[in-house]
């Protein structure tokens, strides 16, 4: 009896080593893959670079495609172009670095690059910089994201760049009678004219309200509030990165300021209920008469096969810079955007490199832009878009004197998550309550700023 | 997968084996029992493959600490004992702390609410279609609408109507029926929390209404007859006859609506985000954002190890309270 046991178990075992071996076998193909150890571009012909990208504009992988077409056909080297999701793309991302089976190219986040980069599994590109022209090629603070604070090497070359600004509808405006050079020059003036725009209450035959922003759902929430705290005189962190600041009197006051819209019915409180894209939604469809957003939604507007635009939004868009703070400062807006990051586990490194390379070009970099209907990365392109229209010229100002952006640290995508989190509640609770206390928004934040520091803490330890 | 082919045993099960007959009854047994364990074998290996290991690998990486810069070591992350533990029960300084208690009360508040208002729900339904009315066969196919709708679906579908301006629950609310003022914010604060019970509980019932309405089918009428002519009145003949014969459908639905609504993920999280916020943030939403978004893998397994002793003592507790239940199913 004992026996027929120990048949029973060594079959059992025997299947289970041979999944394993099964599973084991099963690393990463080889087919067709050739180590290039030369720089020769000869050799780099017949190689397929994959390239991942995210949903940057209306139709992101055919646009890409079309970009990459001259490269393919003056190297020989193959571009895989592979959408993955903003939605899925830091877990994909991520997991593809630590199990070194992935693309070879990755498009990241500004933001997030610092945290690829100390997962190890990416290529330090400094020694190559000076063949796209050399740091001096970009605008310092927009550089910045390709590193990681405190640490030599460069790990993400900056593809495009993006910052928000304020839009409006010239009809509500008039409606309202507020002049457009005015009505956005300072916080204190965009409340103004959001209260005159209360008067405004239907418009082209849609219900509109003055103004509205995402709330808890939106990725990018932390984008959206940061500038009214940079407003106020408030940070993120402090300078040496090592400590929140988000519940500083100035952040309390920041934040309090976006508050004090949905309290007061300025900003439409059902916006709060929806995610960014679908207020950007709101604002094309005619139903919101300010709001903040990217420079994609210009380039929309140009796009008539974008259905989402009334008639009467399309033809009243126009874009303002963010306005000053209280004490007369100039104003700040996030400037974020996408670099381009090399797998270390990537076999095709040299035609990876080449890609970036042509990518960086100032007349791809524009292309490119203008498809997704965002801003190049580099000084030279984006002085010249920056200069063809008025419209583009407020964003370019946004870039130029606006911008701002966090720090460069490996945790700051989980600081932000903390941070997203109570934004998300603190804007949560002020629709319930019809605006905040200072006390509400100080415990809100104090919470934040101590989950930011325990991220801070971390260590590899 | 590969394994090996079993030994060639001819006859059917049941018969006398067909050639050649063995020598001893013992040894029969013994190939009898070789050939169970044979049979079990693949299943077995497959169990502790995708059940086994992965949960001892959770459980290994509730005690270890794992975030930003130790993450891509995983298993090879330092130990840290039961630090993960006490950051999530007793550790008040910790935000992770917080985040779970809030989570916690919430899961309890969204399991109660759901199970109670399925099962009633369900029982309601189905006793009203067991009686005999024209057209009761298309009610019951238009019941169970709701069941075949993915949860994913179910959360996007409601996530329209909450909405306060546009969707047509403030419409009928406030519009029609002049029930309120303000239009309430639905989907926000407070209410949220009742914003993803309403569609779980519109989901579950056509699956509860269906088990009941077999129950209902089956039962004897003789009894209902002999109560009614004794005088029993409708609530009495339910209270004394059809309850108790349906508790052991309710004991089985019990057992399974309580696992199921402790882990629902896809209603909050496609309804709210990521972040449901404090007032809806359920330990299924808590563990995937924190282990996931914030890379803290050692926190979420021990927040899983937790749940899943939490729902084995409740099955526990099942087994002692409807053990009778069963024995008379």
């Amino acid at each position: 009896m004992r026996k027929s046991r120990i048949t029973a178990l060594t079959a059992v075992a025997l299947a289970m080593l041979s999944f394993f071996v099964a599973a084991c076998g099963s690393s990463s193909d080889n087919g067709g893959r050739s180590d290039t150890k030369t720089t020769d571009a000869a050799s780099l012909k017949g190689q397929t670079v994959t390239l991942w990208i995210m949903n940057n504009g209306p139709s992101p992988v055919k646009d890409t495609q079309s970009l990459v077409k001259p490269f393919e056909a003056q190297t020989g080297i193959r571009v895989n172009v592979q959408l993955v999701g903003w939605d899925v793309q830091q877990d994909r991302i991520r997991d593809a670095a630590v199990s070194g089976t992935g693309p070879d190219v990755t498009q990241a986040g500004t933001t997030q690059v610092p945290f690829f980069a100390a997962l190890g599994g990416f290529e330090n590109v400094g020694d190559k910089v000076s063949q796209i022209g050399g740091q001096s090629a970009y605008a310092p603070g927009i550089w910045k994201t390709s590193t990681i604070q405190g640490q030599d090497g460069t790990f993400g070359i900056p593809w495009f760049t993006e910052a928000r600004t304020i839009y409006y509808r010239k009809d509500a405006l008039r409606a309202a009678g507020v002049d457009p050079k005015t009505a956005f020059t300072s916080e204190a003036a965009l409340e103004a004219t959001l209260e005159k725009l209360k008067s405004v209450t239907k418009l082209g035959g849609e219900s509109i309200a003055p103004f509205g922003g995402p709330g808890k759902k939106a990725y990018d929430l932390v984008h959206n509030m940061m500038p009214w705290v940079w407003d106020a005189g408030g940070a993120e962190l402090n300078d040496d990165a090592t400590k929140s600041t988000i519940n500083s009197p100035q952040a309390v006051q920041g934040v309090k300021f976006a508050t004090d819209l949905v309290g007061r019915g300025l900003w439409d409180k059902s916006m709060l209920e929806r995610d960014g894209t679908q207020v950007e939604n709101e604002f094309k469809g005619g139903r919101l008469a300010v709001f903040v957003g990217g420079p994609w939604v210009l380039q929309s507007a140009k796009r008539p096969e974008d259905d989402t635009w009334s008639s009467a939004a399309r033809r009243n868009v126009a874009v303002a810079p963010m306005p000053g703070g209280t004490d007369g400062s100039k104003g700040s807006t996030f400037i974020g955007g996408s670099n381009l990051m090399v797998f270390k586990a990537s076999r095709h490194k040299d035609a990876a490199w080449a890609l970036i390379k042509y990518l960086s070009q100032d007349r791809v970099q524009t292309d490119y832009a203008n498809l997704m209907g965002m801003f190049p990365a580099r000084l030279k392109p984006q002085e010249e878009l920056g200069s063809s229209d008025p419209d583009h010229q407020a964003f370019y100002a946004a870039i130029k004197d606006q911008g701002r952006s966090y720090a460069p640290i490996a945790q700051w995508a989980q600081v932000e998550n903390a941070y997203k989190n109570a934004f998300g509640q603190i804007l949560d609770q002020s629709a319930g309550k019809g605006g905040l206390s200072d006390a509400d928004i100080q415990s809100g934040l104090d919470k934040a700023a101590k989950e930011a520091d325990g991220l801070l803490a971390q260590s590899a330890g | 997968m590969t394994t090996q082919t079993p030994p060639i045993v001819h006859g059917e099960p049941g018969d006398a084996p067909a050639t050649p007959p063995p020598p001893s009854a013992r040894r029969s047994r013994r190939r009898g029992r070789n050939l169970a364990y044979w049979l079990i074998a693949p299943a077995l290996v497959f169990m502790v493959l995708v059940h086994l290991i992965p949960t001892l690998g959770g459980l290994a990486l509730s005690f270890k600490n794992i975030n930003t810069f130790t993450f891509s070591r995983l298993f090879g992350a330092p130990w840290n004992g039961f630090h993960n533990y006490n950051a999530i029960l007793f550790d008040d300084a910790n935000p992770l702390h917080s985040g779970f208690v809030d989570a916690a009360r919430n899961t309890l508040i969204y399991t109660a609410a759901t199970v109670t208002g399925t099962l009633a729900g369900g029982l309601g339904i189905a006793l009203l279609l067991a009686r005999s009315f024209p057209g009761r066969r298309l009610v019951r196919t238009l019941m169970l609408a709701p069941y075949v709708v993915p949860s994913f679906v179910v959360a996007t579908l409601w996530g329209f109507m909450w909405q306060s301006d546009s969707g047509i629950i403030n419409k009928v609310l406030v519009d029609y029926l002049h029930l309120f003022h303000d239009r309430p914010t639905w989907l926000l604060g407070h209410n949220s929390l009742f914003a993803i019970i309403v569609p779980s509980i519109w989901r579950g019932i056509p699956l509860a209404m269906l088990i009941f309405l077999a129950g209902l089918e089956t039962m004897p009428r003789e009894l209902h007859e002999a109560a009614a002519i004794d005088g029993a009145g409708p609530w009495r003949r339910f209270r004394y006859i059809t309850f108790p014969l349906l508790r052991p459908l309710i004991a089985v639905q019990l057992l399974f609506g309580v696992i199921y609504s402790a882990y629902q993920f896809t209603i909050p999280y496609v309804m709210l985000g990521s972040n449901p916020g404090s007032d809806a943030d359920l330990i299924m939403t808590l563990i995937v954002r924190q282990s996931f978004s914030n890379n803290l893998i050692g926190f979420g397994a021990a927040a899983s190890t937790l749940l899943m002793f939490v729902m084995l003592i409740w099955v526990a507790f099942w087994f002692r309270a409807f053990r009778r239940d069963l024995e008379m199913a």
